[in-house]
């Protein structure tokens, strides 16, 4: 009986955790909404600017969670995006073909994913510490991209050669597509059920037969796509790119993630909706900011507490209690 | 009671010829102070920046917020420190989402970009403190959403490289260390800047810099050095040093330091963040010299001797285009006679001395009587083109206290 109570409490406990950070998100949507109305801001704009302001990151951050749900993570997701950006605007200017462009853009992202995890493979190092030497040698890369194109600091694409596509309504289907296979992989295929299993302790997955090399390595593929689809998307937006592209989206990534509940140490509660989620609450979060118009330095101090509130709250759900089932 | 009676009578008699005065006084100056400034509703006037720290951006946006935003009824919203394209788009996006009304630029990743967006959503669009290039100005200068851009163009931008280097080699300093600023990231501003101490040095030495002597030969042999230049004898003179970049790492304080401390090095000069740079090493019988702005520790530079030439924007310097920007926004644009858009060029507030730099910051800093005023503004609200383009030249420090009287 006392078992049964406990089990009980845990299960509504996780319940909370689980539902946690959507509630939190539509009590950030209903707050925009009302200072919306109180400050008589353009509402179907504002809307429109969010889903804009999202969908980069949330179209990163959902390859990422692959990453992520091994327990690893990957600093170098901005200056990969940054370098397949460059070399799919230069693949369009010497092409004049979209499709091109966004091939380039995702095989680029690709081909960098892969050579961080295969390197962390043979050198049998942690993945996180091969990210860390990736980005300084692609933002080193970045250097030599614009400095090799001679066209100044910056390479651009013809605004009017994404003009077209620049709506909302494209990126939402390009973010809906990634979203729903990633979602298929996660949930639905033995794949994803093995990368939680990894991610929640690997040497148990190793000794169960599962090859968490080759995890990694898909793992770091799935994100690679996400990333090349944010640098086509970032071109689509603002077609003037230079060595600060992209810059943010690394941070905007983790804190995404972090935001929409994943846990940090990866593993069997990992969910392949925290980025949406997280990142849909960070717009919002900095939405209500705007319309208050607090300055930027209060507004990334409140960004932070809340930050390190919802990893506090996310870790106090460890695993000193029973394990998830 | 009688007594209180007639204190009251003449207490309200008097009240009512203070307010008559009062009111003749408004409307006698509303004439030219507001005519036609409506102060009735708010206008919000969203400002991007791409540099929300440094002391220069921090002193404009002092002067918008401490003093600008109290005499009119407008609401400043700021960006953050915007770094690209995606994020200049970005922080628009949020800007008409918030109903501003007009767009203040210190920010250029994407000029042609920001106006387009600005204009297809009916939002006008200013440059501060900046101007477009030739082309960009030709295709935007007859958009009704662009109001112009006031601020140095890059004629002032040579001459404040040309003009500071030109103070030393008068003098007879003949040896001299450079820092470019942002001149390899391909900054016009820096690069047009360094250009003129080049100049300057070529005239003084006798000489030539790759090739290069006038303006023209010196912008193109920089840009053919891919903007990395170095070290060479200019004639009599020499440029022994060259920095260039922010990289803010070892390498790089150090490259400043051995700047500094090479023996032969008489003057540092730096066409940006001079006190950021060279002022830490410079040695005492070393010259320094700087394109910056007017803030309390140049001045306390100034009054050390670590600074002995600053050519500083000042930071009511961007009162001019909010005025501009007002009037656009209240159906009073300024055009020129053809009906584009302005391009005005405004220079800077050099000081050689501390008691100049500290008469000028005094200025400057202040909150309540900056530079540009309020009744100074007024009397250009919708003001025709040749008034406007008269004011915004009369830049000098002498000149705008000319103005003020």
């Amino acid at each position: 009986m006392d078992n049964e109570k406990i089990v009980r409490k845990e299960h509504v406990k996780n319940l909370i955790f689980q539902i946690a950070p959507i509630v939190g998100l539509l009590l950030l949507f209903g707050l925009f909404m009302a200072f919306a109305v109180i400050k008589d801001i353009n509402i179907p704009y504002s809307m429109k600017n969010i889903i804009n302001q999202s969908v980069i990151v949330v179209v990163v951050a959902t390859g990422a969670i692959f990453i992520y749900t091994l327990g690893s993570f990957d600093i170098s997701l901005g200056a990969n995006m940054c370098v397949s950006a460059l070399i799919g605007a230069m693949a369009y200017n010497r092409t004049g073909s979209l499709a091109v462009m966004i091939g380039t853009c995702i095989l680029t992202a690709v081909l960098i994913a892969l050579v961080c995890s295969v390197l962390a493979s043979v050198f049998n190092l942690p993945v996180f510490v091969t990210t860390i030497a990736m980005l300084s040698l692609l933002n080193a890369a970045v250097l030599m991209l614009i400095g090799a194109n001679g066209t100044g600091d910056i390479i651009q694409v013809p605004a009017e050669a994404v003009s077209a596509i620049n709506t909302v309504w494209f990126k939402l289907i390009i973010m809906l597509v990634y979203l729903g296979i990633c979602i298929f992989v996660f949930n639905f295929l033995k794949l994803g059920r093995q990368e939680k299993f990894a991610g929640g302790n690997p040497e148990c997955a190793r000794l169960t037969g599962l090859n968490n090399s080759k995890l990694a390595i898909i793992a770091f593929i799935m994100a690679g796509i996400g990333v090349g689809l944010g640098a086509f998307l970032t071109i689509t937006y603002a077609p003037t790119l230079s060595r600060n592209t992209a810059s943010s989206v690394g941070m905007d990534v983790i804190i995404s993630i972090v935001f929409g509940g994943m846990p940090v140490s990866g593993g069997a509660r990992s969910k392949i909706y925290s980025a949406v989620v997280g990142a849909l609450s960070m717009t919002l979060l900095s939405q209500i900011m705007l319309m208050l118009n607090l300055n930027s330095g209060i507004s990334q101090m409140v960004k932070a507490i809340i930050f390190i509130l919802v990893v506090f709250i996310s870790m106090s759900d460890g695993r000193k209690s029973i394990l998830p089932r | 009671m009688k007594s209180f009676k007639k204190v009251l009578v003449l207490l309200l008699s008097l009240l009512m010829v203070v307010s008559m005065f009062g009111c003749s006084k408004e409307g006698g100056e509303s004439g030219q102070k507001t005519d036609g400034i409506d102060d009735s509703k708010n206008v919000k006037i969203g400002v991007l920046v791409a540099d929300a720290t440094g002391a220069e951006a921090l002193a404009f946006r002092s002067y918008y917020e401490n003093y600008i935003q109290k005499q009119y009824n407008v609401t400043f919203m700021y960006s953050d420190e915007l770094s690209d394209a995606a994020a200049e788009a970005s922080a628009i996006d949020n800007f008409i989402a918030n109903n501003c009304k007009a767009i203040i630029s210190f920010a250029s990743a994407d000029r042609p970009a920001q106006i387009r967006k600005c204009a297809e959503n009916k939002v006008y669009y200013a440059v501060a403190t900046g101007t477009l290039s030739d082309d960009e100005y030709k295709e935007f200068k007859d958009n009704e959403y662009y109001v112009g851009a006031i601020g140095p163009d890059l004629y002032t931008e040579f001459m404040a490289g040309y003009n500071m280097a030109k103070h030393y080699l008068d003098q007879g300093f003949t040896k001299f260390a450079v820092f470019g600023g942002a001149t390899p990231y391909y900054v016009d501003m820096h690069i047009y800047r360094t250009a003129g101490i080049l100049v300057a040095m070529c005239e003084a030495g006798g000489g030539d810099y790759n090739g290069a002597k006038d303006m023209g030969q010196m912008i193109g042999a920089i840009y053919g050095m891919n903007c990395q230049l170095a070290p060479a004898k200019i004639g009599n003179v020499e440029l022994v040093s060259y920095i260039g970049g922010y990289d803010f790492d070892d390498a790089w304080f150090g490259k400043l330091a051995e700047a500094a401390n090479n023996p032969e090095t008489e003057v540092l000069l730096a066409v940006g963040s001079g006190l950021d740079t060279f002022a830490a090493f410079k040695r005492p019988e070393q010259k320094l010299g700087t394109v910056d702005s007017y803030t309390a520790d140049a001045v306390k530079a100034m009054e050390a001797g670590t600074l002995d030439y600053l050519a500083g924007k000042f930071s009511a310097s961007i009162g001019p285009i909010f005025m501009a920007t007002l009037s656009a926004v209240q159906g009073k644009p300024i055009r020129t006679a053809n009906g584009e858009a302005l391009a005005l060029s405004q220079g800077y507030w050099v000081a050689t001395s501390a008691d100049q730099a500290k008469e000028f910051y005094s200025v400057d800093s202040s909150t309540t009587d900056p530079a540009y005023t309020r009744p100074m503004l007024d009397k250009y609200f919708g003001a025709a083109y040749d008034d406007f383009a008269a004011f915004v030249g009369a830049y000098s420090y002498e000149e705008i206290q000319n103005l003020k009287k």
